[in-house]
């Protein structure tokens, strides 16, 4: 990232540049016939350029604005989140990053000088509809959040009509990128926060070092449940040939209020431990019954990919249980990870601007503007194929590492942990045990 | 696998407790009023809120329960009194549109009031204590929801079979003009029928939100399982409800042990099968 100061520097550098050249033009069609020469070297970005100075002292006038600047004055931001039903907490989630960087950024100058803006849309209410409004009637610049795999399946298609960059922040499915991005070439569509390949084939390896021989699948009943489920399934068999998956059952959701049909059929086929990616509310309500059933006595290990997530661990606090051989779960990113400087700043605004830890989908929606920003300092540029071909390939230090913006797909690819539920005293469980693995190794690459 | 048997049939009935206890009200109130109460649900889902409210201020259960129960009886009062009353003239769509509006209301109020995110409280210890059956641990919770859906049928039973007022209210269901022509008041009798519909809809969401959390919005999906018990059994057959209650439920138990890939398209395949062969339901009149 280029500093506003460096930037003018350089500006002034380039112009001086420009107008010695102009100078020396002048200076030599004025020449008088016997003359001397001189050569002089300015060292710039990119290629060393030598101008030739022949002759007199000449006097040049030169007007040139050095500072790099936008079009407009306001970067108008659209946000979509879920904002209604039983799932209503992750726009607000969502939202919390947005504003956050948008008050980061405002308070340090905006985007060289234009002030960032947000309008919120709840995606629930017809997705297409609200990214049209947003963009048609609004006039946002970008589009960031999205928090169901089904709803970003269904805008990803209109961005390339709608020509604005759409930077996704939670829906998981693997379909975004491989099959919008990489197969149908919808170069508006990016992705900060992991795909599916966290959820099943991460979780795989989890699996691998546990002593549970028969798995059972508890998942709700739509795409991110079964391609999660199959992922785990498919990756785990190939690690280990012991194990077996006795049961696969399929939930309602959201609006599954009671597991224990499900529970008891798992438990019946002689299930040891238990696979879900059931999240949010019906993470909250599986765990608890679990407890009150007793099936935390009777498996061995429970994996729940996204019950990391800050809404699970502050509802389920000190009671979250914890299975003989560990209740694993992870997030889009977990608060503690990585200790890094800037993670550790982004923590402790947050905590100060919202008062509770930041959710992972906080964070992938910080990252995402704070991306757009980098891209648009370094292009200075609102235009759309410059910064498209800006944010491929790029590496961008956020909360969660550094995330490197695949070119192929424009998947962030970055690692997540998963982690034991440990209580340590306070109000929420932290990790422990982690499983830390390269994205490298278990995210899928292209040619998909 | 008998074991299993019966761990499967008492989910299942545990399922079907609430769906009853959902049902009941919904096809007692469109028995009697002809309306089609579509926030019968957001009741429902809004007395395990209120439950939490009064449980985090006086740590019982028990007063939680009943301070939730009786909220929700009078706000289906003041609902049916204030909002549908004027509506029962005209046609029944307006009836329709303005439950619907108030279940955005009762949603959106919720989130304001209690936020987005899920809210649950714990189950009291009495309740909490486990029962050893058939190798498995339940919370007695458990058979306390299935106990307490017995005794209310068994008290809409007797209020209705047994009581003058049971008469009064019946009928008001089978013709209305004739009820008012022998001088029953069956504007009474709709209010009455809303103050206990709503209670059970009450009842039913704060003993729940012991053992799962609540959520905005949750009852939109729970109305459409009821919808279907109701329909099931014959729209407006109360006892007839009871009945489809456990068969749905105990359907669902079943499909997830045999058949799970197709467990939530079944029940729907069960319902449409019906339809075609008694279009009145189960138990409907034809």
């Amino acid at each position: 990232m280029v500093s506003p100061d460096r930037r003018r520097f350089l500006g002034t550098v380039a112009a001086g540049v420009v107008g010695i050249a102009v100078g020396a033009g002048l200076g030599w069609s004025l020449r008088l016939p016997e003359t001397r020469e001189e050569k002089v070297t300015f060292t710039v970005p990119g290629p060393t350029v030598t101008v030739t100075r022949e002759g007199q002292t000449v006097t040049v006038t030169r007007e040139v604005t050095a500072k790099r600047t936008l079009p407009k004055d306001t970067i108008k931001i659209g946000v979509l989140g879920i904002r209604s039903g039983p799932w209503a907490t992750y726009g607000t989630l969502i939202e919390e990053g947005a504003v956050l960087a948008m008050e980061e950024i405002n308070a340090a100058g905006g985007i060289l000088g234009a002030k960032i803006s947000l309008a919120i849309r709840d995606e629930a209410a017809d997705v297409v509809k609200q990214a049209r409004e947003l963009v048609e009637a609004e006039k946002v610049d970008f589009l960031v959040g999205v928090d169901s795999s089904g709803n970003a399946m269904r805008v990803g298609p209109i961005m390339s009509e709608l020509n604005k960059i759409l930077v996704v922040t939670h829906a998981a499915t693997h379909r975004f990128t491989e099959e919008l991005v990489y197969k149908q070439k919808i170069k508006q569509l990016f992705r900060v926060s992991v795909p599916v390949y966290q959820d099943g084939i991460l979780a795989a390896y989890v699996a691998k070092d546990l002593p549970v021989k028969k798995w059972a699948g508890i998942n709700p009943d739509y795409e991110y449940g079964r391609v999660s489920w199959q992922f785990f399934k498919d990756t785990l068999s190939k690690l280990r040939s012991d194990v077996e998956f006795v049961s696969e059952q399929f939930n309602r959701s959201p609006g599954t209020t009671d597991f224990s049909p499900f529970l008891s059929a798992a438990l019946g086929a002689g299930a040891e431990g238990i696979y879900t990616t059931n999240w949010a509310l019906e993470a909250v309500t599986m765990h608890r019954q679990m407890k009150s059933l007793g099936i935390y006595d009777q498996v061995m290990a429970v994996i729940n990919p996204m019950s990391y997530s800050m809404d699970v661990v502050y509802e389920l606090g000190k009671d979250y249980p914890t299975a003989k051989h560990g209740t694993w779960v992870s997030g889009r990113y977990v608060w503690f990870y990585p200790k890094t400087s800037i993670n550790e700043r982004f923590v402790e605004s947050f905590r100060r601007r919202w008062g509770r830890y930041p959710a992972y989908s906080s964070e992938t929606t910080y990252t995402a503007i704070h991306m757009l920003k980098a891209a648009i300092e370094l292009t200075g540029s609102l235009d759309l194929d410059t910064l498209i071909s800006a944010m491929e390939g790029m590496v961008v230090l956020s909360p969660a590492g550094a995330r490197w913006i695949r070119p192929d797909d424009h998947q962030a690819i970055y690692d997540v942990p998963y982690g034991k539920i440990t209580h340590v005293g306070g109000e929420i469980p932290i990790l422990t045990d982690l499983v830390t693995r390269s994205a490298w190794e278990y995210y899928r690459s292209p040619p998909f | 696998m008998l074991e299993l048997l019966i761990h499967q049939i008492l989910a299942g009935l545990f399922r079907a407790s609430y769906y009853w206890l959902i049902a009941s009200g919904l096809t007692l109130i469109f028995g009697v009023t002809r309306v089609i109460n579509f926030a019968h649900a957001a009741f429902f889902v809004l007395g395990g809120y209120i439950a939490l409210t009064i449980d985090s201020l006086t740590g019982n259960f028990w007063i939680a329960v009943a301070v939730a129960t009786l909220t929700i009886g009078c706000i289906g009062v003041a609902v049916e009194m204030g909002l549908i009353k004027p509506l029962y003239k005209i046609e029944s769509l307006y009836q329709l549109l303005i439950t619907f509006a108030v279940t955005l209301i009762v949603n959106d109020a919720s989130k304001l009031i209690w936020g987005a995110a899920s809210r649950s409280m714990k189950l009291p210890t009495e309740l909490a204590i486990s029962v050893k059956l058939a190798g498995r641990s339940y919370p007695l919770f458990y058979f306390f929801v299935i106990t307490i859906a017995i005794i209310v049928f068994i008290a809409l039973y007797i209020a209705l079979e047994k009581t003058f007022w049971g008469l009064k209210v019946k009928s008001t269901w089978r013709d209305v003009t004739m009820a008012q022509a022998l001088r029953i008041n069956t504007g009474r009798v709709y209010t009455t029928t809303f103050f206990i519909g709503s209670l059970l809809a009450g009842f039913g969401g704060a003993s729940m939100v012991a053992f799962t959390p609540v959520a905005p919005g949750l009852g939109d999906s729970l109305i459409v399982t009821a919808f279907v018990i109701v329909v099931l059994a014959g729209l407006g057959n109360l006892f007839g409800a009871y009945v489809s209650s456990i068969i749905i439920g105990i359907a669902e138990s079943m499909f997830l042990l045999f058949i799970p890939e197709l467990d939530i398209l079944l029940i729907f395949v069960i319902m449409a099968a019906v339809l075609l062969v008694r279009p009145w339901g189960l138990f409907g009149e034809r």
